[in-house]
């Protein structure tokens, strides 16, 4: 445990001294949410974007963070150097995993509070299954991280597929803005995409005030999509050593 | 006693056979020279002994516990030195080390003393809480060597330490790395610098095509290789004519040139010097120094490969 909590704070105090990524994490995704704020209250519109925000900035720090993280350690060599330590290939896992984990829950508990303690959004209710959806959010977008920092090699690929997933995954998935009479494929991305899913039970909770018993489908998928791609990944790295 | 077992080690990637059957064993307490050219198998080797990659054959015992079946008990035993420093370099020397003497098993009583005493070792008590990446290349590297050290590792492998670095900063490591038998810590050394080896190593395995072709003390090896000579000989103005020429004269086994400096290796360095001389001078060169030496690992290397090591 405790050198697994090494690795974890290892990586995020290597993280913070960067300014560029506290821009990356913080700056940027509250500029985009008091923009939002100008949006009329009235009719859902700005919980779709506000909350469209918070999801796909979730997503792209995960997902470029995950894979951004390991590509800069197995260039500086220190992947090679951990591995070879007496730290067990699981614990090293937990390690970065915990560290994705957690950067994004920091992430997105700002935007939240950002956007009700700063912007003055109208949220009073659900606060509870507003922290098990995004705990089941993060954790199935950490296991998209993990899945695919096993197969990218470059800044460039990680770049490129972080704005694809992230970008098809959002906007046709329908995070922020409603669709009509949707296609088949976009019905089909909408029912896979995890910002999807997400975007929609947190609009519930605030807008309507769900229980979690009528959030049951898209936790258990969330947490199932994230269970099977933390798996692969996870195995995928090991096999690369 | 052995430290380290090597036994009939295998390791392909894909059609190519990087690591071919290599056995060698490893003393407690010396340093154990690993030399061969680029694409030898030593870097291989040395990954295969870390545990970073999987055997397709063979058996690693790493004093007495297999690293394929007991990992983290055979890795506990280990530090390992890469040839690029692997360190973060947005955090100070002092939280390095921290980190890599945690995930390496040291408590936080242990931690404390084990940071003061390793930057003690590599030179850099005044520098602990300074940031890696205001570090020169030089100092990056011996705090490399204090990352591998922090756990007081029985077995330290080193992966060319020295490349590309200042003469002073060399110097250094070459000290610091001799001093190492003082703490009762066993060393592997992989270079190609023929001299780092003879200064530091009390035996030497020489490897090629991912086979040891030869294994002994530094006497026994080049008893091996006593024909041979090496012949040095410093110009002013170096061209691959000259190079070319000479490498044709009868008697001379191989060429090649360092620094400006034409190295021969040749079996009767008597006689080929006046007609390296004349070679030399007949192409508008202008000699500065010769230098006759006696058979070294060089030479035996080249004797036993063919090759020359720094090719």
């Amino acid at each position: 445990m405790k050198k697994t909590l090494a690795i974890v704070m290892v990586g995020i105090r290597q993280m913070l001294a960067d300014p560029v990524y506290i821009m990356f994490l913080i700056g940027l995704p509250i500029l985009m949410t008091w923009v939002m704020s100008f949006l009329p209250v009235e009719g859902g519109m700005y919980e779709m974007a506000t909350l469209g925000v918070l999801v796909m900035f979730v997503a792209l720090n995960i997902i470029t963070s995950a894979g951004g993280y390991i590509l800069e350690e197995k260039q500086n060599g220190t992947w090679n150097r951990i591995l070879t330590s007496s730290t067990s290939y699981w614990n090293i896992m937990a390690g970065y995993f915990i560290k994705i984990f957690f950067m994004a829950f920091m992430q997105a508990t700002i935007l939240l509070l950002s956007s009700k303690y700063l912007f003055g959004a109208p949220w009073n209710q659900g606060y509870f299954e507003m922290i098990i959806v995004l705990i089941v959010y993060i954790f199935a977008m950490t296991g998209l991280g993990l899945f695919l920092a096993g197969f990218l090699k470059s800044q460039g690929q990680i770049q490129a597929v972080a704005m694809a997933v992230v970008m098809i995954g959002t906007m046709l998935g329908g995070v922020f803005f409603p669709i009509e009479n949707p296609s088949t494929v976009i019905r089909v991305i909408a029912s896979i995409s995890p910002q999807s899913w997400a975007a929609n039970a947190l609009k519930e909770i605030l807008t309507v005030g769900v229980s979690l018993s009528s959030l049951l489908t898209p936790l258990i998928w969330m947490g199932a999509m994230g269970m099977l791609l933390l798996i692969g990944g996870v195995v995928k790295l090991q096999m690369e050593g | 006693m052995a430290i380290l077992e090597v036994k009939d080690l295998k390791k392909a990637f894909g059609s190519r056979q990087a690591v071919n059957g290599a056995s060698f064993s490893v003393r407690e307490g010396e340093i154990f020279g690993l030399l061969g050219p680029n694409g030898a198998g030593k870097s291989t080797t040395l990954s295969l002994v870390c545990g970073l990659l999987k055997a397709n054959a063979g058996k690693i015992l790493i004093d007495g516990w297999d690293i394929a079946k007991d990992g983290v008990k055979a890795k506990n035993l280990i530090g390992i030195v890469p040839q690029e420093p692997a360190l973060y370099p947005m955090l100070s020397a002092k939280a390095n080390l921290r980190f890599w003497g945690t995930i390496n098993g040291l408590n936080s009583d242990e931690l404390e003393k084990a940071v003061n005493d390793v930057l003690k070792v590599v030179g850099l008590e005044d520098r602990a809480e300074g940031k890696i990446s205001k570090f020169s290349g030089g100092m990056k590297r011996r705090l490399n060597i204090a990352a591998g050290l922090i756990h007081n590792p029985r077995l330290l492998i080193m992966d060319e330490p020295t490349v590309g670095i200042d003469p002073q900063s060399r110097n250094h490591i070459l000290e610091t790395v001799k001093n190492l038998r003082n703490r009762d810590i066993t060393v592997i050394y992989t270079s190609h610098y023929v001299e780092e080896v003879e200064y530091l190593c009390d035996r030497v395995a020489i490897m090629d095509n991912g086979q040891i072709i030869s294994e002994g003390t530094l006497s026994e090896l080049l008893e091996q290789g006593s024909e041979y000579q090496e012949l040095t000989i410093k110009l002013n103005s170096f061209s691959e004519n000259i190079q070319s020429s000479i490498q044709t004269l009868p008697g001379v086994e191989k060429t090649f040139s360092l620094d400006e400096k034409l190295k021969i290796i040749t079996s009767n360095a008597e006689k080929i010097l006046p007609m390296a001389f004349e070679t030399i001078v007949g192409n508008g060169g202008i000699v500065s120094e010769i230098k006759i030496h006696k058979p070294n690992l060089e030479s035996l290397f080249l004797k036993l490969t063919g090759k020359a090591l720094r090719n």
